[in-house]
């Protein structure tokens, strides 16, 4: 008869937590800023149909790191749970603290209970109105969330990109200076990334009620320039 | 609520309406036949740039419920929807539609063609129809981005999508409405042709059907005139609406009512 292992809970969730880190750190980092008048999004992704970042409703926009068809299935319980919740109520009870806090829950539950913890990083942005403000919600892997001010880095190297963008981004810019600064800051000093391997998109007031947009390779390259 | 995750195969996959259905969002059980207000009397036809749609703005229950009902709405950027029959479910149907196009395009990175929002019409309205005594009949007019036309849809009440080459008249003024068109109709209007045929039709069928309202020069209220073309779905501002029929009534009047006016 053989004895079962016992494996001390600490032990327990340090495995975990770097079989998550590991697979984030593979994938490319996001940077989510806040700028006036608005948030903007971007990724080093090479690919332009696979997104890191999408529309989730009026307001709010997501973006997901590490595992794609991990993050891709949160991006769209959050659309349903967006689309839902606006259809049941009214458009304006649409709360991105709500998803981000369904979002920790369910990835939380998935840290300690799951077969495996989600090896993904994501974000909720919530461009201000009336009533709410402008939010960067960051949901780690293990399912805490933060509430990060003025900007949020998702990702492997988050913790070097953070510093970079920190030192050029110290306080509230234009598009076109937090963009240059977003983009350097992924690249660090040794490397430029070409505008076909970002992608790029705002929450911004344009007189709609939709006010996401994602910019294209030559509007990027025209911010940039 | 919380957040709704799916096994893979339980999805709903990118459709609204299969999710609220599956989630139990809507309960189609609770509807009843209490409310009879119904609405009336849409026109659409495709142009030479587009397509224009014209609507009266009346809801008739066995009084004039409503003077100001909005009966042509956008579905999205580049596409109207209207309703006839029922008021109530009809509202709901639009808002149905609306959601259910933007969920699409968000779930998907893309927005569905000009015929998938047509067709996406004709199971919610079987459903609709077969499962409560409130009738409701829409039409679906757009500009199909994909081969730079205006085009128009129209329904049976069991859900038959066709598509028409010219034009398209829901509601119990319908009659009216298409007798004027069938005349007037010509190839490749010009916008303001299309607007102005559109506009007398509707006016017609204010003249002749009870259920429909026509221009209230009294309170100012005009049947609502849409436009959509290459540049998206816009309103007609109520200035030109007034004007345009203003000049059909002036007509009107120094014929004293009588047949025999020009169409134009």
């Amino acid at each position: 008869m053989s004895m079962p292992f016992y494996v001390s809970p600490e032990q327990l969730i340090k495995d975990r937590a770097e079989f998550a880190q590991k697979g984030i750190a593979r994938g490319r980092s996001i940077i989510a800023a806040i700028y006036d008048p608005g948030v903007v999004l971007v990724a080093e992704n090479p690919s332009a149909s696979l997104n890191k970042i999408s529309e989730v409703y009026d307001r709010i926009a997501f973006a997901g790191v590490g595992k794609y068809n991990e993050f891709d299935r949160l991006r769209e319980a959050g659309i349903r749970w967006a689309d839902g919740t606006g259809y049941t109520y009214a458009r304006e009870d649409v709360d991105a603290r709500a998803l981000a806090n369904y979002y920790a829950q369910h990835v939380g539950d998935m840290f300690t209970e799951g077969q495996k913890p989600l090896e993904i990083e994501i974000l909720v942005a919530q461009l201000a109105n009336k009533v709410r403000p402008t939010k960067l919600y960051r949901i780690a892997y293990e399912g805490t969330i933060s509430d990060e001010q003025m900007f949020a880095v998702l990702g492997g190297e988050a913790e070097t990109i953070k510093e970079r963008f920190a030192a050029s981004e110290t306080k509230i810019l234009n598009l076109k200076d937090t963009l240059k600064n977003a983009v350097n800051a992924l690249a660090g000093p040794d490397r430029t990334i070409p505008a076909g391997d970002l992608e790029v998109a705002l929450l911004e007031d344009r007189g709609q009620r939709r006010t996401f947009v994602r910019l294209s390779d030559d509007e990027v390259t025209a911010l940039l320039g | 609520m919380g957040l709704p995750l799916f096994s893979v195969g339980d999805d709903p996959g990118p459709s609204f309406l299969k999710y609220v259905a599956d989630s139990g969002l809507v309960d189609e059980s609770l509807y009843s036949a209490n409310d009879s207000a119904h609405a009336t009397t849409v026109v659409a036809l495709r142009y030479a740039n587009g397509v224009v749609l014209v609507g009266d703005r009346q809801a008739t229950s066995s009084y004039i419920a409503s003077r100001d009902v909005r009966k042509i709405e956008a579905a999205d950027r580049f596409t109207a929807i209207a309703i006839s029959g029922s008021a109530a479910r009809g509202m709901e149907f639009i808002r149905m539609a609306q959601l259910s196009f933007e969920h699409y395009e968000k779930m998907t990175g893309t927005a569905l063609s000009l015929e998938g929002k047509a067709n996406y019409l004709s199971p919610m309205i079987q459903r609709n129809n077969l499962t409560t005594p409130l009738l409701v009949l829409p039409m679906l007019a757009g500009w199909d981005t994909n081969h730079l036309v205006g085009r128009v849809f129209e329904y049976d009440g069991a859900g038959g999508c066709y598509e028409r080459e010219d034009f398209v008249a829901i509601g119990s003024g319908s009659p009216f409405a298409e007798g004027a068109l069938r005349l007037g109709f010509r190839e490749n209007m010009t916008r303001d042709e299309a607007i102005e045929l559109a506009a007398l039709s509707v006016y017609e069928a204010g003249d002749n059907d009870p259920s429909t309202g026509g221009p209230d020069f009294v309170r100012g209220l005009y049947p609502i005139i849409v436009v959509v073309d290459e540049s998206g779905f816009s309103e007609l501002p109520v200035d030109d609406v007034a004007q345009t029929f203003n000049a059909i009534n002036e007509r009107r009047t120094q014929q004293r009512g009588r047949a025999g006016s020009t169409l134009r």
